[in-house]
């Protein structure tokens, strides 16, 4: 099996595959590689430098309550909580349905996420 | 052995003019170009947060990495054949929806069922629907002479069109599936092992065992079976492999069938990873698991990849993605980030073979 392998090899040119029809010197290639690098970079220093994960809020009807900047797992400060005709505000929670409720004191942000109010009927 | 061989290797490059000398440091920095912003962000990233070296940081990394290592595992045997397969992330999707909607306490998708089968029999099941979406895939690689990222590009779509089909059964309606049964969430997610610090302890899961589990199998089937050297020769050449008797077809099929078992089994362990799953589990999956490969070094040029170069490169990716988030980097930023490392691993690699021509 190894022979087979080995015989293989010795009859293959180097470029085949993918790149049998690739047409491209090593000199533009080195340059795109070094462009491509440094827009890494400087994505990721873009990235970097505008962080924070977006914590936006749904009010679900109630009045409108500003987004919030948060780093890696910091709290969430609390907001002013919004009011609803006929209902009482109860709590923030991570679905629509408010099944998944979020701790403001415990929970901390990993991602940006969106928080729904909870509406109780009076 | 290896210590001689660094020696002869130094002793070649004292003898070297200088103008050879510049051109082989380089040679050197451009080829391990990704390596070498990695490890230069691993550091800044270290100063800035010092908790993203601390041990549960840690951990994290190496369980995100156990998680995604089975996807990639099957990725690469395709990419070895200088294919690629982009029905992988829906299939993960699948097989976790299937998974969740069977071992469940719920059971909204099957509203006559009362109680969940053996978790073994659904796993067999899920491999079987893995491996019959691989063999689909195989097929007709193998047979119409399509290339894979055709093929792939149509079976993803019809398994996405299945998997909202699955969810819009019984009472679901679409929904997110959870409430999954504590067997199966304990087999997966339980503790392997707790490792004591300061503050507590940290726990390692037990899909971490089961990842090292299929890295070795297919360390294996690739190093060590006709199957395995079938592939590589197929890979390499394929006239050449047809003329030295290799089944091509027979190869190239099983190559994608056990790659849609390692999918499934990628499933399994993400829908009691994630406890929950949905149409969107398993999006874009195919993308890290690719971009892993080729920067572990299995080259598109076909015929060429290691085990050990996967593991490495879902470790290397989870390393600076998990480091991006500590930076709280935006998602929206992250997708750029991806695209990048994948064009320049891919740049690297093209550049390796250039050379050598």
């Amino acid at each position: 099996m190894d022979d087979l392998n080995q015989e293989i090899k010795q009859q293959t040119p180097p470029l085949r595959g993918l790149y049998s029809k690739v047409n491209i010197s090593v000199k533009t290639l080195n340059i795109i590689i070094v462009v491509l690098v440094g827009l890494l970079i400087v994505c990721m220093a873009v990235g970097i430098s505008k962080g924070g994960f977006r914590v936006t809020f749904d009010a679900q009807g109630g009045t409108t309550v500003e987004m919030q900047k948060r780093m890696y797992g910091e709290l969430i400060e609390a907001p002013e909580p919004p009011t609803r005709e006929g209902f009482v505000f109860d709590g923030w929670y991570l679905d629509p349905g408010a099944a998944i409720p979020w701790d403001l004191e415990e929970d901390t942000v990993t991602e940006s996420i969106t928080l729904y109010a909870g509406w109780k009927e009076k | 052995m290896a210590e001689n061989k660094f020696k002869a290797k130094e002793q070649a490059f004292k003898e070297l003019s200088s103008k050879d000398k510049t051109k082989k440091i380089i040679d050197l920095l451009l080829n391990n170009a990704m390596y070498i912003i990695i490890v230069l962000a691993v550091i800044y990233i270290s100063i800035k947060v010092p908790a993203f070296i601390k041990l549960p940081s840690i951990v994290n990394v190496i369980s995100l990495t156990a998680a995604k290592l089975p996807i990639a595992l099957g990725i690469g045997g395709c990419i070895v054949l200088t294919g690629t397969d982009i029905s992988a992330g829906r299939v993960v999707g699948l097989t976790a929806c299937i998974s969740a909607s069977l071992l469940t306490t719920t059971f909204k998708v099957f509203p006559s069922m009362t109680s969940a089968p053996p978790i073994i029999v659904v796993l067999l099941l899920v491999v079987v629907v893995g491996g019959l979406v691989g063999l689909v895939n195989g097929f007709s690689v193998a047979k119409f002479k399509l290339h894979p990222f055709i093929v792939t590009l149509s079976t993803q779509l019809i398994v996405y069109g299945i998997i909202l089909m699955y969810l819009m059964n019984g009472t679901n309606n679409g929904q997110t599936l959870s409430g999954l049964t504590e067997g199966y969430r304990s087999l997966i997610t339980g503790t392997l092992f707790s490792i004591p610090t300061a503050t507590g302890s940290v726990a390692v899961p037990k899909y971490v065992l089961y990842s090292i589990i299929l890295v070795i199998l297919m360390w294996v089937i690739w190093n060590k079976t006709t199957f395995g050297k079938n592939m590589f020769a197929v890979g390499s050449n394929e006239e050449a492999a047809n003329v030295s008797g290799v089944n091509v077809s027979k190869t190239i099929m099983m190559v994608f069938v056990l790659a849609g078992m390692m999918y499934a089994i990628t499933g399994f362990l993400d829908g009691a990873r994630i406890a929950s799953a949905n149409a969107n589990t398993g999006l874009n999956y195919e993308c890290d698991a690719i971009a892993a490969c080729v920067i572990g070094g299995v080259s598109f040029v076909g015929g060429i990849g290691r085990i050990s170069g996967i593991v490495v490169g879902v470790l290397l990716l989870q390393i600076i993605f998990a480091g991006l988030n500590f930076l709280a980097v935006d998602a929206n930023m992250l997708y750029i980030i991806k695209g990048l490392i994948i064009l320049i691993a891919c740049a690297i690699d093209m550049r390796k073979y250039l050379v050598k021509k």
